[in-house]
């Protein structure tokens, strides 16, 4: 091609500009799974050692989790649910539980989800839910404060914390409080990231749905 | 054409070790990603500006989807409501990586210069992609009482056959427009060998005359017609240009293939509204609002492809000169086109190995 530049210059920055300019819409992908979520951080002797969630998913795809599970008009059982919930806690781990525990500055890493840590089951208003307890490896001393994040890289599933007791904590020490924090608003070099990310692999790369994530503070005396 | 021989087998051999990896046990455990709906469509996107602009609307739609859904059982009327939603999900969710329409664009742009065809290739990708949802929905749910995780095994069986379909594609337009790139430049070598052994230039160190490219700048007609308009003595032209260098290359046999390899992945959030009406009894509005849904990206990714044809037009009157410097700039715009029709198969059959 080097031989042929001056004839392909201007073709090729037409190109590449043509490419620019739809590099931004490209990248505007959305979730497609909405789940509402519910986390209890477990403290023993003084130490955070688990976190358990429940997921509430949206109505589509809770009509897509139970299609063909039930005859119509019955809810889904546990028993039911069993093998697509054995299916979903066993890709958890490779996506880091979708959970982010970080301690002391540290990021907490969870034992792998055994059988009778999790379960699924449709609620009587139809929607699904997902339980699931996590276990530190080791246990994790508060300190003055951590973050607990629950999100998906990807961004596939929009996880938001529920209006509603969102965080419990439970047997922490006494004085210990959580809060939620909104996520920042999005810099100018994440755009640019998006932009890039266009070339490289059609998504805006890892950890993108963790700046789309709101945060739980626990701070503890 | 030793070196080209040696690139067929290259390329096939990539093939071979990307449909081997698609194949392989390990391919079938990444696909396990909690939660996903079948499809191998990615997630990703951001908040701030345009990008969440386009999510916050697209999520906005998807509730009042789900709305009208559920009030259609009161209220006939709300089937209007679900249409315009839907359509107006399929414009932004174009916008979304996976979709055909980076396909479609590049194919265009590798293979044709008429702006009209870009639309039509367009609108039957998108259409395929809507019945191929209706037909797996219809046929898994509908008739067999299919499952979620059945469904999803049916759908990553078609966005797998999808990619390696768009990357077949890709690396024939490789192979096809290289061997045309490298004709086009011998030909340009050989046009200046050739005006530098002509008389009149004998003397007269290589360069282009300041008169000609003026001429050619402003030239209005389509490329394709360059043969054919130009007065080949007024621009000092030694020899017509080879009609084989100068052919658009389109032909529909190709452009259906595409079609059928870009179109025969369902979308995630078709699937979704179509189980979602299957399960309020109401499949006939699910179908209603997916055949809206597949206008809505029709409309976008004929945007894209009229776009692209049109940059590329754009971009050979730009390289201003003669006849066969022309045709290297359309050769070389097109070959770069089908390297990324490549790189948009192995990315889609990456992200849908990776589960996404």
């Amino acid at each position: 091609m080097n031989s042929a530049s001056p004839a392909c210059r201007p073709a090729l920055a037409l190109l590449l500009a043509a490419l620019l300019a739809l590099a931004p819409a490209a990248a505007a992908a959305h979730p497609h799974v909405w789940v509402t979520v519910r986390s209890k951080i477990g403290f023993a002797d003084g130490k955070v050692v688990s976190v358990t969630h429940d997921w509430v998913f949206d109505e589509m795809y809770s009509s897509f989790a139970t299609q063909g599970l039930a005859k119509p008009g019955d809810l889904v059982t546990r028993d039911i649910f069993a093998p697509l919930a054995r299916e979903n806690a066993g890709g958890l781990a490779e996506i880091g539980y979708f959970t982010t525990l970080k301690i002391g500055g540290k990021t907490a890493e969870f034992g792998p989800v055994k059988d009778g840590d999790y379960w699924m089951e449709e609620r009587s208003d139809h929607l699904v839910t997902f339980h699931v307890d996590l276990h530190l490896k080791t246990p994790a001393a508060p300190g003055q404060y951590f973050s607990l994040l629950v999100a998906d890289p990807e961004y596939f599933i929009d996880f938001e914390f529920d209006d509603n007791n969102p965080i419990a904590l439970v047997s922490a020490p006494s004085g210990c409080s959580a809060s939620i924090a909104k996520p920042k608003p999005l810099e100018g070099q994440d755009q640019q990231k998006l932009s890039e990310s266009f070339f490289t692999n059609l998504a805006p790369g890892t950890n993108f749905g963790f700046k789309m994530a709101s945060r739980v503070i626990v701070a503890c005396p | 054409m030793i070196r080209f021989a040696s690139l067929s087998r290259a390329a096939a051999a990539l093939f071979a070790a990307l449909v081997a990896l698609a194949a392989s046990p390990a391919f079938a455990q990444l696909a396990q990603r909690p939660f996903m709906v079948g499809g191998g469509e990615g997630g990703g996107g951001a908040a701030g500006g345009l990008a969440g602009w386009l999510i916050e609307m697209q999520s906005q739609l998807t509730r009042l989807i789900a709305a009208d859904v559920h009030a259609l059982h009161g209220n006939p009327a709300a089937i209007w409501g679900l249409v315009g939603f839907g359509f107006a999900y399929g414009v932004f969710h174009a916008a979304g990586p996976g979709h055909g329409k980076a396909i479609i664009a590049s194919y265009m742009m590798a293979s044709d210069r008429a702006l009209k065809r870009g639309i039509v290739l367009a609108f039957l990708a998108a259409t395929l992609q809507g019945t191929v949802a209706v037909a797996l929905v219809g046929v898994a749910a509908l008739i067999f009482n299919a499952t979620a995780t059945e469904m999803n095994a049916a759908a990553d069986w078609l966005a797998l056959a999808s990619c390696s379909g768009v990357i077949a594609i890709g690396l024939w337009l490789t192979v096809t427009k290289g061997r045309a790139l490298l004709a086009a430049l011998k030909a340009r070598f050989a046009h200046r060998a050739a005006l530098d052994a002509a008389p009149i230039y004998a003397d007269a160190p290589w360069r282009r005359a300041a008169g000609a490219s003026a001429v050619v700048a402003f030239r209005a007609g389509p490329p394709d017609g360059m043969a054919a308009t130009d007065d080949p003595a007024a621009c000092g032209h030694l020899h017509a240009p080879d009609p084989a260098t100068l052919e658009t290359g389109f032909s529909w046999r190709g452009a259906a293939a595409t079609v059928l390899a870009a179109g025969s992945r369902p979308c995630s959030g078709a699937i979704l509204v179509l189980v979602f009406a299957l399960a309020q009894g109401l499949f006939a509005a699910g179908v209603g609002a997916v055949v809206a849904m597949s206008f809505g990206v029709a409309l976008t990714t004929g945007a894209l492809a009229f776009g692209a044809v049109f940059a590329k037009r754009l971009a050979m009157r730009m390289a201003a000169g003669d006849d066969s410097r022309i045709a290297l700039a359309a050769h070389g715009v097109e070959f770069l086109a089908a390297l990324l029709v490549v790189a948009f198969g192995v990315a889609l059959l990456l992200a849908a190995g990776s589960g996404a």
